[in-house]
């Protein structure tokens, strides 16, 4: 297992910027996420990482030596591929053999890891199927049991659950992060799923336009976003822009009391579940439009002419039209500076 | 009912023409090979014509070049055609040099492919040109002739100019529209580029190559037109033979004809067996090929 | 680097050996005399291109009469080849891998054989020695590669377009217009083209139904080659070639110029 540390990672295709200055530091037996939307050059860094394209500047340690130089095939990280990649042509336990067999691996000793993978990914009875003859789960197995046969200093995992149906998510998240307690083997989570981020890793690189702009726990992230940018990527929020003099915030929805002394023109960034509708709030709304879903109910609230997105359990009921008051709580408020 | 007779409606027309043309053909090319030639009031039914040609040592002579031929071309076109896709993958082409590839083999007629053969190879062609600027020969007769001759060099020449590209391109195809996954993947596993040739490129292309192989064998086995051209007097290929006995004027010799033609069908259709079992390959590693 | 540098030697030697015997009969379809063992011709000259011009040879007539004998073969190919396309690309059906088999098998079984058995036939109908009866024989090897062309373009299309337009109020007719054949445009320019070239270049199957009678320009090129007259040899392939490729050309311009799609040229 490495330490791996990416350092002023840049990329380009056809003048396009695809990195701009990545820098991440993962260290050895950790499983962190790489977030991002689609197209911001996360599997461009994985591929980056495997050797697969090289950067235009920067350098990549592991350890804290450079391996730049090292050909994709000595390099030791190892790609699960989000299509699995299997080969076609061979058996599951081909499949599994293949990074050995390059190594030249005796075949005794291949034989002994091949059995190991089999029973880690519980594939027994599958041995001598062809890839075609699996279902998505079980090909997402042996891709696992593939990658970790050849020991990896690092293992990367580029959205390895976006082919599976939600049951099935569940289980191969809880199973991949089994196997890296189990191993302590650093890993690289490729994502665009903020739930799969948050409950998989202990930390979480944010990437949107081919930078990192946030790399923190998942509660840093989630709570204390750096930019709306970042927090916009965990849900829809409600921004109310303002101006705070000495502690208090001064909006369209009214004043209200915060804990903050600094001065100056501000965007509140306040989270739907953090409204709550109740005759003790502090701001008075009516209730402008209403979505059941189930154990939740979405509610949009005009308080004195500005918007809200309001979520509630589903327990109790507002009509549409309905005078309510809400209450926020301003200290718990996240502000960026406008 | 009309929808489960649908499909058959839609095929009538070229099942048409091919069981009127090509099966009654070979029906009644098998029913002369048995010596049932009702235009010239031969009425009869028997194998002694077939017996004729297997014991006529010329037959298996032409039995045995055409077999030659077939072979040495395919098995050559086929390494040369791989090697050559390979070398397509490796450097970036412009899609101008695929294009080129692609057509020029499929314009140029056989009889086109025997003349450049000629035009290279025959004792006062290029090569023997060549030769002689460099000092290696000294006049026209030093020169091996390389047309009409017995080891079929130019015919050889001929079908592989034809044969080599095609099979360059479907590999090619198959090769590319894998999309550098797979290789990725290979080496991201620890594989170098050698074994990414030999242990997934290869694999994978081999029943598409397979099926390709059987194609071009058939399609020379039975072909006329380059051996007629390029062939020694003797022995011909079963296809040039067939052609002269047929010209023979003594109508009753047609059966013996019809026997050479059968089995030269049968063996194609033993081919054609081999071929749809390749195809069957190819569809249980689940991707597409075209050939 | 240096491995990449022998596949490019590799590929350019394959290329070289591709193309040099063509320059080589473009420059014997220019050479007056070119004697062993010059690498290049003493003098150059129009004689064979001149001849080939000349009225009373009659080969521009027989050029002109084989492009329409093989655009009458495309139009029939295609036309018969559509419906049998789409049974075997969209439907299942009970034989379906026998009759795939079948329709695939001319470009295996020796036509050779084929023509020999069924000449008698042809004889007795009076198709033999027709322009009708070329037409009908050519279409055997032809069959083959417009059905199975246009059969992979309607296994990737599917028949989910048309089902959309029937939907939308299309009937049948327009459906087929407005929908599967400008869908079907890029595959049918490569089966035309394929069966263009298959057709044109047949020179056993014309000669023996033809009779001598339908003579093709194939068939006015073979004694050229046969007797070794390189010269005659290279400007009949000369303009055989260039023919083709015009024709080529003009069938991708029509099929275009009617709908917009890209060409994808596969065999």
């Amino acid at each position: 297992m490495s330490q791996i540390e990416l350092r002023n990672i840049c990329k380009k295709f056809e003048n396009k910027r695809i990195l701009h200055h990545v820098n991440l530091l993962v260290q050895e037996g950790e499983m962190i996420s790489l977030l991002g939307p689609s197209g911001c050059g996360k599997t461009t860094t994985l591929k980056i990482i495997a050797g697969l394209m090289e950067p235009d500047a920067g350098d990549i340690l592991f350890n804290d030596t450079s391996i730049l130089n090292i050909p994709v095939e000595k390099r030791g990280a190892i790609i699960v591929f989000q299509d699995y990649l299997l080969f076609p042509h061979l058996t599951v336990e081909e499949n599994i053999e293949f990074g050995l067999k390059m190594a030249k691996v005796k075949k005794s000793k291949r034989r002994e890891k091949v059995r190991e993978m089999i029973d880690l990914v519980q594939l027994e009875g599958h041995e001598k199927k062809y890839p075609k003859e699996l279902s998505g789960g079980q090909k997402q197995r042996v891709a696992i049991a593939r990658a970790l046969a050849i020991e990896p200093k690092v293992l990367l995992l580029d959205e390895p659950f976006s082919n599976l149906d939600t049951r099935l998510r569940e289980i191969m998240r809880e199973f991949i992060c089994d196997i890296q307690r189990k191993f302590k083997i650093t890993m690289i989570l490729v994502t665009h799923d903020k739930e799969e981020a948050l409950m998989t890793s202990s930390k979480i690189a944010v990437m949107l336009d081919g930078e990192i702009k946030q790399f923190g726990t998942p509660k840093e992230i989630y709570e204390r976003p750096v930019s709306s940018l970042v927090a916009d990527f965990f849900g829809e929020k409600n921004y109310v822009d303002g101006e705070i003099k000495e502690g208090i915030f001064y909006s369209i929805m009214g004043s209200f009391q915060t804990g903050l002394h600094k001065n100056g023109r501000v965007r509140a960034m306040i989270r739907p579940e953090e409204i709550e509708i109740t005759p003790k709030g502090n701001i008075a709304g009516i209730i402008k439009n209403k979505t059941y879903a189930g154990e939740k109910i979405y509610y949009i609230i005009d308080c004195n002419g500005k918007r809200l997105k309001c979520i509630t359990n589903g327990k109790t009921f507002y009509n549409i039209g309905e005078k309510i008051n809400v209450y926020i709580n301003f200290d718990n408020i996240v502000f960026f500076e406008r | 009912m009309y929808n489960k007779l649908k499909p058959y409606i839609m095929l009538t027309p070229v099942l048409a023409v091919i069981s009127s043309v090509f099966i009654s053909g070979l029906v009644m090319g098998f029913l002369q090979s048995l010596g049932h030639f009702s235009v010239i009031g031969m009425k009869q039914f028997t194998f002694k014509y077939y017996k004729e040609v297997f014991m006529d040592r010329g037959f298996l002579e032409s039995l045995k070049f055409s077999l030659y031929i077939s072979f040495v071309s395919s098995v050559t076109a086929v390494i040369a055609g791989a090697l050559l896709a390979y070398s397509i993958l490796q450097n970036k082409h412009n899609k101008g040099i695929e294009q080129l590839l692609y057509k020029l083999p499929v314009i140029v007629p056989h009889s086109v492919a025997a003349l450049l053969a000629y035009n290279m190879l025959a004792q006062s062609g290029i090569a023997s040109r060549i030769l002689y600027h460099m000092g290696i020969i000294n006049a026209q007769t030093d020169f091996p002739s390389l047309v009409f001759d017995k080891n079929g060099a130019g015919i050889l020449f001929a079908y592989l100019w034809k044969e080599i590209p095609f099979v360059a391109m479907v590999v090619y195809a198959i090769w590319r529209n894998m999309n550098d996954q797979l290789s990725e993947a290979a080496l991201n596993l620890g594989a170098n580029k050698r074994q990414v040739f030999w242990h997934v490129l290869l694999p994978l292309a081999m029943p598409t190559i397979a099926s390709t192989f059987i194609i071009i064998f058939a399609f020379s086995f039975g072909a006329f037109e380059i051996p007629y051209l390029l062939g020694p007097t003797a022995p011909k290929t079963l296809p040039v033979k067939a052609y002269i006995e047929y010209t023979n004027p003594d109508l009753t010799h047609r059966p013996y004809t019809m026997a050479i033609n059968m089995i030269l069908t049968l063996i194609s259709l033993f081919l054609l067996w081999l071929y749809n079992k390749a195809f069957q390959l190819i569809s249980k590693y689940n991707h597409e090929s075209r050939t | 680097m240096g491995k990449n540098m022998v596949f490019k030697i590799i590929f350019n030697i394959f290329l070289l050996l591709l193309i040099f015997p063509l320059f080589i009969i473009l420059l014997w379809s220019f050479t007056k005399i070119w004697p062993w063992p010059d690498l290049f011709p003493k003098a150059f000259g129009l004689r064979g291109f001149q001849y080939l011009l000349n009225p009373s040879n009659n080969s521009l007539r027989i050029l002109g009469l084989s492009i329409w004998l093989s655009t009458v073969v495309m139009f029939i190919a295609i036309l018969i080849s559509i419906p049998a396309a789409k049974a075997l690309g969209l439907y299942h059906f009970k034989g379906k891998g026998f009759i795939k088999t079948l329709i695939l098998a001319p470009i295996v079984v020796p036509t050779v054989a084929v023509t020999m058995g069924i000449h008698v036939s042809f004889i007795s109908v009076g198709l033999a020695n027709t322009f009708w009866g070329v037409v009908i024989v050519h279409l055997i090897p032809c069959i083959p590669y417009s059905v199975r062309i246009l059969t992979d373009v309607f296994e990737i299309m599917g028949n989910s377009m048309e089902l959309q337009a029937r939907i939308l109020g299309a009937n049948k007719m327009q459906t087929f217009f407005y929908v599967t054949l400008p869908m079907l445009a890029p595959g049918l320019i490569t089966a035309g083209s394929m069966v263009f070239i298959v057709s044109f270049s047949q020179y056993f199957l014309t000669f023996l139904i033809g009779g001598g009678k339908i003579v093709t320009f194939s068939m006015v090129m073979f004694p050229f080659i046969q007797s070794g007259d390189r010269m005659m040899a290279s400007v009949y392939s000369m303009v055989f070639i260039w023919t083709t490729l015009l024709i080529l050309i003009s069938v991708e311009r029509i099929v275009k110029s009617y709908y917009k799609g890209e060409n994808y040229f596969y065999l």
